[in-house]
């Protein structure tokens, strides 16, 4: 198991530098003109450069810090809203065709109506990646809640268990699960949506430095851009791996395999 | 163990129950007196388990009632702990050992301080002391049976309803936990009553043993066992009452199967 996981790392190393060698091939013999396409070692001079001075440093953390806060808006409205609807059948004959209409909505449709609506500010930002990362988390409380296993509720029935002990206690962390597996999904989401905010909106982020720099036709700057987008991307997502394998540390090898979490 | 004029602690007073048209119990008269253990067994589809729920108060009879200590019972209560045929399903499996069983001291408000000593106390009882921090998991089945036992003892209850709690387990692990049962209602002093479709399990238990005949469920035999205690695997096992019992329910289930 363990030499399985230490060749599996060493290949994916091996895949990740061959790429870059694909790609410093690629702006080798110019198959791409550079001012599309830069060489991986002028990408990485424009990124240590704009970190250093600043101005990509500062872009970087302003996305992440709205991504981050997003999402734990989302979180919170997500599993709160679902906590209720999940548990109340009134609630959920109410509120379920409207929660329904809403969800397909593209989140970024909403920029326009919020610019309107509360102009181009941080607000605005993160009321899209909230609104957009927020369904997620709110069906998978939801389904997590209505799949409780029924004996559980015998057992909450015999100790004389409140509505509110019983979400707390059992329906709740037995929907974790599932939970877990959308806020993995929402992290995505939430950066996608700070990322288009910012080129819409203007504000200081890597979403605004992409588009200047794409403008400028400074592709060095616009990659090293996107590659700290996936950084964030990947290093967000490592730790909401190593956050979901501990907090679903009781599940049996078996189970934790199917869920590709060990 | 139960002699005329000893007030029964629980009483099932013509009790019936229905699902829409069909009748699942009916004209069910049990008195069950405090300490005793009391085994049901019956084919299948005879309501031994229903009768199991009517008693813990998680379904309401359609007729008659059930009086414990002298009092209407009127849905499930502390003092009434239930044991699950299934304990994979019973189980928090997020929850370690030690927190299945604070589960239903924090359900109670149990005093925070006072409660890592009774959960400790009952992890030993049960033979878990070192496995506190274990998963459901992680555990035997047989270990996750003892786990819900001790949840359920958790509760100090006065009766501890059991519903085919060692049906899944190995021959060996449940004459362990038979015998465990009986040292355990020796200390609690808890009436028992226990659901099982195993014949010998069901005399080797009990104080008597209640037949029900299916399609509706009723009571059809009420079996006493004079068997003395301390019982023992082999020799209760072997002795020509128990035989004799043994024959009887045999006769008995077989009867009703027609």
């Amino acid at each position: 198991m363990t030499l399985a996981r230490t060749i599996g790392f060493i290949a994916s190393l091996a895949v990740a530098i061959l790429f870059i060698f694909l790609w410093h091939l690629v702006t080798l013999y110019k198959l791409v003109p550079p001012v599309f396409l830069p060489p991986p070692m002028k990408t990485y001079d424009a990124l240590v450069q704009g970190l250093a001075s600043g101005p990509l440093l500062k872009a970087s953390l302003a996305t992440l810090q709205r991504m981050l806060l997003g999402w734990l808006l989302a979180c919170v409205a997500g599993v709160g809203i679902g906590a209720l609807v999940g548990t109340s059948p009134v609630l959920m004959r109410y509120l379920g065709p409207t929660l329904e209409a809403f969800r397909p909505i593209p989140a970024s449709a909403l920029i326009p109506v919020l610019i309107a609506i509360v102009g181009l500010s941080e607000g605005m930002i993160l009321s899209v990646i909230a609104f957009g990362a927020l369904w997620p988390m709110l069906l998978a409380t939801i389904h997590g809640l209505q799949s409780v296993e029924p004996l559980l509720y015998d057992v909450a029935g015999a100790l004389r268990m409140n509505m509110a002990t019983i979400i707390s206690k059992i329906g709740l962390p037995s929907a974790v699960p599932d939970i877990l597996a959308a806020m993995r999904l929402s992290l995505t989401i939430a950066l996608i949506l700070a990322t288009v905010c910012e080129m819409l909106s203007g504000n200081t982020g890597l979403g605004q430095w992409l588009l200047y720099s794409a403008r400028q036709f400074s592709s060095a700057n616009l990659f090293a851009g996107i590659l700290i987008l996936g950084v964030f991307g990947y290093l967000t997502n490592a730790l909401m791996t190593v956050a979901e394998r501990h907090l679903l540390r009781w599940k049996s090898p078996h189970e934790a395999n199917r869920a590709g979490i060990a | 163990m139960t002699q005329i004029g000893q007030t029964a602690q629980m009483r099932l007073e013509g009790v019936s129950l229905s699902y829409g048209a069909k009748l699942v119990l009916s004209d069910i008269n049990l008195d069950i007196a405090r300490g005793e253990i009391v085994s049901v067994v019956g084919p299948s589809g005879c309501g031994k388990t229903t009768s199991l729920r009517v008693l813990a108060g998680l379904v309401s009879p359609s007729g008659g009632r059930i009086v414990y200590e002298g009092t209407p019972l009127s849905g499930p209560r502390r003092d009434i702990a239930i044991v699950f045929q299934d304990y994979g399903k019973a189980l928090l499996p997020w929850r370690t050992a030690y927190q299945n069983i604070s589960l239903a001291l924090e359900t109670m408000g149990t005093d925070k301080s006072e409660r890592p000593d009774r959960i400790h106390a009952l992890l030993k009882l049960i033979g878990l002391g070192n496995h506190a921090d274990k998963f459901p998991s992680q555990m035997s089945g047989g270990m996750q049976q003892r786990l819900q036992i001790a949840r359920a003892l958790a509760q100090e209850p006065s009766v501890l309803l059991m519903d085919e709690p060692f049906g899944a387990l190995d021959a060996m692990t449940r004459q362990t936990l038979q015998d465990e049962l009986l040292t355990l209602s020796t200390k609690t002093g808890a009436t028992i009553y226990f659901v099982t479709h195993d014949l010998e399990e069901a005399v080797y238990l009990s104080d008597r043993v209640v037949g029900l005949l299916p399609n509706p469920g009723r009571v059809g035999r009420i079996f006493d066992v004079n068997l003395p205690r301390p019982r023992d695997q082999l020799t209760t096992r072997e002795s020509p009452e128990f035989l004799h019992l043994r024959h009887e329910l045999y006769q008995f289930v077989k009867g009703a199967e027609q």
